[in-house]
Formats: structure tokens, sequence, C-alpha cells
């Protein structure tokens, strides 16, 4: 309907999507259509008898659509319980040995896997949970000082744009009353089965999502001149940077991409790795599980070797989830050196106490 | 639960220069003469250099309880001819009242969005095929009705009688003239005026 102008005879300059020609962006303006409202039916001309029922339609499909959106999404919670890698093994048992293969090699560096729930928001939920486990875990408070005063730059980033105050303020008060929450020995500090709870509470969890849409689209939009190229090949070229951030990063549900993740990484100072787990396998026949760093921009002039992020997540065409890593080998090493030692001991002390 | 809080600071926000935007809301007043901060009711002034230029146009605004969540609910109490909005029962068709909303965004910015829907209709994506169908294959005749509902709907706004009988009575009429005058045509003040000169 919306691909036919010229039948109807559309005047050009009523309907800007229908400018450009290319077939290409034919998967676009259907996407467009979508989201002005799946009135794209309703754009058929209906007899006059038709004509109430038509008025109501737009409604109803959204409702419709919104209701199975929701019904499947409640079928996972937002954060999910940690599970071995074994699980997401057993998910592909009778799929593409290729996977299979892939989780294989995943499982030499990788031992287990979280959740997240589908609903177009697992990059952020699986970011702020991977995140926040990790201070909890390290209780690295020089972190904390340092994204706080990031916090600080993007709230001002968001006031200088004209965002008024009261559209952010409290997202951002959730997300840093949580990183106060789990640094240890303050009053409102949190155990770790507690921040999974709090990041599996529907309004807590989406006001932290909102927390992160804002910081990328406030990066995005402050850094628009780096961002446009990429924004333009990500919209066949018919996307602006305002358009992207209204239609693709602050509204719910919108999945993120490479932009998203690149804006989002760089303004908190947050280096992302991404595990690619998808079909694709090499010229050669020689699988290789593919992996991204998203290098914080304001880390990477100083040189050196970026260490490892500590934020991993998977992706799998449509959706991320948080992936552990094992112990690293130094690590593991001096911990099976030390039981090594003390199990010795024990034995050592068993046989003097029998002698 | 709704975000009462955010709520208040919008309305204070968006009262605060309605003079330039053009929009304002305003809790709107049950029977019983009390407001709730669910239920309110946005004005919007019609822009200029189109049909609706020159009115006043009210629309209804439920605020679900996952507000800012979910998008308000808004729909025209005025009676508008337009692609994008029903002639029957104001129903809105525009995207960011819909799957596009964001808590980015505000009752004000939704407000400055349909003022900027009434400059430009998107007669592809229709709410109301029939003036669409207008729209597109007779555009003279949909400016005239628009023009013509415009005049007939949004522009005798009850609340601002004793504006216009305050106006009339500085031209020198004495207000008992000006009242009948008024109530005679239904509250259309240029009417008022050209009876009274007659």
């Amino acid at each position: 309907m919306h691909n036919s102008p010229a039948e109807d005879g559309v005047e050009e300059e009523c309907c800007s999507l229908n400018s450009n020609p290319s077939a290409a962006v034919d998967s676009v303006l259907g996407q467009s259509a979508l989201r002005l409202g799946l009135g794209v039916g309703s754009s058929q001309t209906p007899g006059p008898d038709e004509y109430d029922w038509s008025s109501f339609r737009d409604d109803d499909i959204l409702h419709q659509q919104s209701n199975i959106l929701e019904e499947e999404a409640e079928k996972m919670l937002c954060v999910g319980e940690k599970e071995p890698l074994s699980a997401l093994a057993a998910e592909y048992q009778s799929g593409s040995p290729i996977l299979l293969e892939k989780i294989k090699m995943l499982s030499e560096h990788y031992s287990g896997i979280r959740r997240t729930r589908g609903d177009g928001n697992c990059f952020f939920r699986s970011f702020m949970f991977s995140y926040l486990e990790h201070i909890l875990e390290t209780q690295d408070k020089a972190e904390v000082y340092r994204i706080k005063s990031d916090i600080e730059e993007c709230k001002k980033t968001l006031q200088n744009l004209g965002y008024a105050d009261f559209t952010f303020e409290d997202y951002f008060d959730t997300f840093i009353e949580l990183l106060d929450g789990v640094i240890q020995g303050g009053e409102g500090s949190i155990s770790a089965k507690e921040l999974l709870q709090k990041c599996q509470d529907r309004s807590y969890s989406d006001s932290m999502v909102m927390f992160f849409r804002f910081v990328t689209s406030g990066e995005i939009r402050r850094r628009a001149e780096f961002f446009e190229p990429f924004i333009l090949g990500f919209t066949n070229g018919i996307g602006t940077v305002d358009q992207f951030c209204k239609t693709s990063v602050e509204p719910m549900g919108e999945e993120s991409d490479h932009i998203h993740i690149t804006a989002l990484s760089d303004t908190l100072g947050v280096a992302v790795r991404i595990v690619y787990l998808d079909r694709s396998s090499c010229d050669g026949g020689v699988l290789n599980v593919n992996h991204h760093d998203f290098v914080a921009s304001q880390d990477a002039p100083e040189g050196g070797n970026p260490s490892r992020p500590f934020v991993t997540l998977l992706y799998r065409p449509g959706h991320y989830d948080i992936l552990y890593g094992k112990l690293p080998p130094s690590l593991s090493l001096s911990l099976s050196l030390y039981i090594y030692i003390y199990i010795s001991s024990e034995s050592l002390m068993a046989l003097w106490r029998r002698g | 639960m709704m975000d009462v809080s955010r709520v208040q600071k919008e309305l204070t926000e968006c009262n605060k220069d309605k003079g330039v935007s053009g929009v304002s809301i305003e809790l709107y007043e049950g029977a019983d003469g009390r407001g709730s901060l669910s239920h309110l009711r946005g004005t919007i002034s019609g822009p200029i250099t189109t049909p609706y230029e020159g009115g006043t146009f009210k629309i209804n605004i439920h605020l679900p309880d996952g507000y800012p969540f979910e998008p308000p609910k808004m729909q025209f109490i005025t009676k508008v001819w337009h692609p994008n909005i029903s002639s029957q029962n104001g129903a809105i068709c525009l995207d960011i009242l819909k799957d596009q909303w964001s808590p980015a965004l505000t009752l004000k910015t939704a407000l400055v969005s349909l003022q900027a829907l009434l400059s430009t209709p998107e007669p592809d994506d229709p709410q109301d095929a029939v003036v669409a169908q207008q729209y597109l294959r007779d555009y003279p005749t949909f400016v005239a009705t628009a023009r013509y509902w415009t005049e007939a709907f949004a522009k005798n706004v009850n609340t601002g009688t004793e504006e216009k009988v305050q106006k009339l009575m500085e031209m020198g009429f004495p207000e008992d003239l000006v009242r009948t005058a008024l109530e005679a045509v239904n509250g259309d003040e240029n009417l008022a005026l050209e009876k009274l000169c007659s």
C-alpha cells in the first residue's frame, strides 16, 4: 500500500518516505509503515459501510500486537539466573552442527551464560546487570567514582541538548542508587541476590533501560558528526541523527546495534566485548568464534594494551545475553596451587598425627 | 503506577510558555468539579497558513497507569477535517502516540507534534480514509472543508465567551446587546460584530 503511490495519484510532497524509489528502501518503508501506527491497512479504500470499523482498526491491531509481544516477553525474566554453558548447547542439540562446534569452542574461554528477556531491551539489560555485578564482585570504588563523573557529564549533555530535567532525572537516580548499593558497607548496600531481584523487577529494570537509552541518545546527538555516516548506512541513507535517536534509541523496545553499543561504551567509558554466535564459517572451513571489543574512546588515546573488557555479551542474531568468562589462567593456576598446597599440608598433618 | 510528580512538572513546564508554543494543558474537571492527574485536557492553536489557522483545538488526554512508559491516550474533542484524525471520533494516527512513544517525550512535545501534524498531513497513512481520499483526489475541496470545519467547530469555544463580551464592550457596545448578539450567532465574535453594526 505504502509502496504504490502512483496508483492513488499521491502528491510527492505529502509523503517524503515515498520519494526514494530504490528497492532496497522497501523493507525500511515497511518498517516505517509499522512505526506510523500500522495505519497501512486503512489506506485501502473501504466501502462506506466499513468506514466506522476502519477508524478503530489502528488501535486494535496495535493493542493486539503489543499483547502478543508482552505475552512472549513474559515467558522470560528481565534478567535470568546464571546457567552453565552446557545449557546453551542443549538448545542446539538437534540444530546446526556449526553452532554446536562453536559453542564447544566458546566453552574453552567461557563458563556460563545469563539470559535476558528478548523484548528489544536485551542489550541494555545485559550491560546493566553485567556491569553492576562486576562492581559488586570487585568492589572497585575507583571505577564507581569514575563512572559517576561520566554520568554527571551525560546529564549536562542532555541539558545542553534541551531535554527537560524531569524527563531523565529519575532514571539517572535509579542507576546511581544501584551503583551505590552494590558497594558494600553503606546504608543502602545490596547483596548479589538483591541486585538480581532489582534487575528483574519490571519497573526498576525499565527505569535503568531508560537511563541507558538517554545516555546513548545524548552521546549520539553530542557527536552527531561522527555518528551521522553510520546512521546513514544503517538507514539506507534516509535517516537523520535526530530521527534515528527518536525512533531507534529513545523508545523502549527498540533493538540495539553497533551504533548504540559504540555510543554507550564511549559515553560511560566502559569497554564491551561482544562474542558472535552465528552460523558463519571461514572460507577454509576452519571455524572461529568471532568477537569484537568496543573500547571506550576515552581510554584509547592513552595507548598501551587495553585490558580485556569485563562486560562480555553473547550475541546471537537479534539477541544479547551475558557471557561469563572462565577465571583467567594466572588466577586459576594460583588457585589450584593454593588448593594443592592446602590439601598436601592437610595430608601431611594427618600422616604426622597417625605416625 | 503513574508517575504523579512527573505529570505535575510537565503541566508547569508546558503552561510556562503557552503564549509562545500555542499549546497548553489543564486538568479535566469532572462533573463533581474535581480534577485528576490522569485525565487532562490539552489545547492547541491551529498553525498559521493552514486551513486550521485561527482555530483552537481541544484534546482529551488520558494518562495510563504505565505513563511515561506507556504513551498518553489523546483524542481530539474539537471536530477536525484532517486525513490523520477521525472526523467521527477524533482518534489520532500519529506514531509517537503509539509504538514510537518514549519517556523522553512529554505531553508538551506530543501536543506540539499534533500541531505539526495539522501542518503536514500524511494522507498515505490515514486515520480517516474518506478525508484522505479527498485530500489526494480533490485537494481544493479538502482545504475548503477543513477551513469550514475550523470556522464551525474550532472557533465557537464557549470558554472564551467572557473575553469576547469584554472585547465587544470595549468597542463601545452595551453589555446586554453584546450578549444577545453573541448568543444569536452561537458565539462567533465576527458574526456578532456584524450583527451589532447592522
